[in-house]
């Protein structure tokens, strides 16, 4: 295989069980090139979630590969910035040390702790929530803790970012807004991302390709990945009314009836 | 700032009140085995402040000794049963059976291992609050959720790194109000260690005041006792202020 192939984020064969033996994701095999982003969506317990945790090294037990560039993602070389749908902040840390501890785990910025705290400053900045610092998540609205998790998962500058269903807790005035913000952030800084959702709309807007699992976990057959690059061409706020947008979700509803 | 003013203005009212209730008992007793409480202020304020000092001294330092190393042993041995079902399943039957032994009981087999001094009577101390800190920590440390792990699990962060950034501090509240309810029963059982073996602390000097048929001093000494428990317990407040803030 030449290296060109290798590039990016390659899953092959990937399966997870759960303990008993009953398979919680079937064989999945999906090239993400690098700074790449694409859009999960499936049903519930299609197994979009466990993808993503499997990725992120949270499972223990998988078969297949997973490769980032050609190494494993679980190499001290691949940074991983993970959104959950809860948010995954430390609720015993102001904002800031949230943002401050991942990014002294990861040593981002290590050398210089002046440096690393006007980046914090920067990307809090960045999303909108630069006079939060002090706070305690508990005190936050969903939207604002989410605003957190998107900068901690940028603030350390990973090679691959993931996002499990980040804003499907949010209302839709703040899924909407939020959702501008990331895709504004992830193109200054395009890491390789997969975004799982379940919202179709959320798919196309975000999304290069969207990748579609079909319900159950059995025997899978081919995944089904639409080129979405006509909507991710567009200007953000242009996406829904224009008419590729219109056609995309026909085709996915129409995948989904089929498949789901 | 109102609401604290209102606070203690309230704790003030109700220690007039006590007094009030003691004078009035004093009034109708009319023994001396019940002195009056000015007689008692007064023989507290006669009391040698070196020697008081020496004595409060020496039980908060056995208090604090215990008390350290009671948290010591019982965070480590709870984190390990906490984050080990293994461990958890080796060492729980352990703790079902000694938990309901009563720790004073074991007062003079203490005695007999570790003689009558000082090792004794932090050892008492440490074991009255072991066996609650254990059982705290381990229940604090299995209920953080899981998820609660994923991001550091997934940036590499190491064992050490999600002991002091998650563990410990997801268990604290629990620990803190494990302390303070154990803080009552160790300062009872730091008394009984007191009447022995030593010429030092607020259990020796109650005791040899009741000796000397002293008996304002002895209530003077009770006073003192119960005003260092107060201390303590407003510490362990100052602690939960400090460390639980992001609860509010």
């Amino acid at each position: 295989m030449s290296s060109l192939e290798n590039n990016g984020l390659c899953i092959r064969e990937l399966q997870v069980e759960y303990k008993g033996g009953q398979v919680a994701l079937g064989k999945v095999t999906l090239t993400l090139p690098e700074h790449g982003i694409y859009t999960i969506i499936g049903p519930s317990g299609s197994g979009k979630s466990t993808l993503l945790r499997a990725v992120a090294g949270l499972l223990p037990g998988y078969s297949g590969e997973l490769l980032y560039n050609g190494k494993p993602v679980h190499d001290k070389d691949t940074l991983v910035g993970l959104v959950p749908q809860n948010y995954g902040l430390l609720p015993w840390k102001t904002v800031r040390d949230n943002i401050r501890i991942a990014m002294k785990i990861t040593g981002t910025a290590a050398a210089d702790k002046a440096d690393r705290e006007t980046r914090i400053t920067r990307w809090l900045e960045a999303m909108g929530i630069a006079g939060l610092e002090g706070r305690y998540p508990l005190s936050l609205s969903g939207g604002q803790q989410q605003r957190v998790a998107i900068a901690r998962a940028f603030a350390i500058l990973p090679q691959i970012m993931l996002l499990d269903e980040p804003f499907s807790a949010l209302d839709a005035v703040t899924r909407e807004a939020l959702q501008q913000i990331f895709l504004d952030n992830w193109l200054a800084h395009p890491a390789t991302a997969l975004f799982v959702t379940h919202d179709v709309d959320e798919a196309i807007l975000l999304g290069q390709k969207i990748v579609i699992l079909p319900a159950g976990t059995g025997k899978r057959t081919e995944l089904e990945v639409l080129d979405n690059a006509a909507v991710f061409g567009m200007k953000h706020g242009e996406k829904r009314d224009s008419n590729a947008f219109f056609e995309q979700t026909k085709v996915i509803r129409k995948v989904m009836q089929e498949k789901w | 700032m109102n609401k604290r003013i209102n606070h203690v203005l309230r704790l003030l009212f109700v220690f007039a009140g006590m007094n009030l209730v003691w004078y009035i008992v004093y009034l109708l007793m009319n023994h001396p085995i019940l002195p009056s409480p000015g007689s008692v202020y007064k023989a507290m304020f006669q009391l040698d402040g070196h020697e008081v000092l020496l004595n409060v001294g020496y039980s908060l330092l056995r208090i604090f000794e215990g008390v350290l190393l009671a948290l010591l042993i019982g965070l480590l041995i709870g984190l390990l049963m906490g984050r080990s079902p293994l461990w958890n399943k080796l060492l729980d039957p352990v703790v079902y059976l000694t938990y309901p032994i009563p720790k004073i009981a074991l007062l003079p087999v203490v005695m007999l291992f570790f003689g009558l001094g000082e090792t004794s009577k932090v050892l008492m101390i440490m074991l009255i609050l072991l066996f609650q800190i254990i059982i705290s920590v381990r229940d604090g440390i299995k209920a953080i959720p899981e998820t609660t792990y994923d991001v550091l699990t997934s940036i590499g962060a190491s064992s050490v790194q999600k002991f002091w950034n998650v563990t410990l501090p997801g268990a604290l509240s629990v620990i803190l109000s494990t302390i303070r309810v154990s803080l009552g029963t160790a300062i009872s059982v730091l008394f009984f260690t007191e009447i022995y073996g030593t010429e030092h602390g607020m259990g020796f000097f109650i005791m040899d005041a009741w000796l000397r048929l002293d008996y304002p001093e002895m209530y003077a000494g009770i006073m003192l006792f119960s005003l260092v428990g107060f201390v303590l317990f407003l510490l362990v407040d100052l602690l939960d202020y400090r460390f639980m803030r992001w609860r509010r």
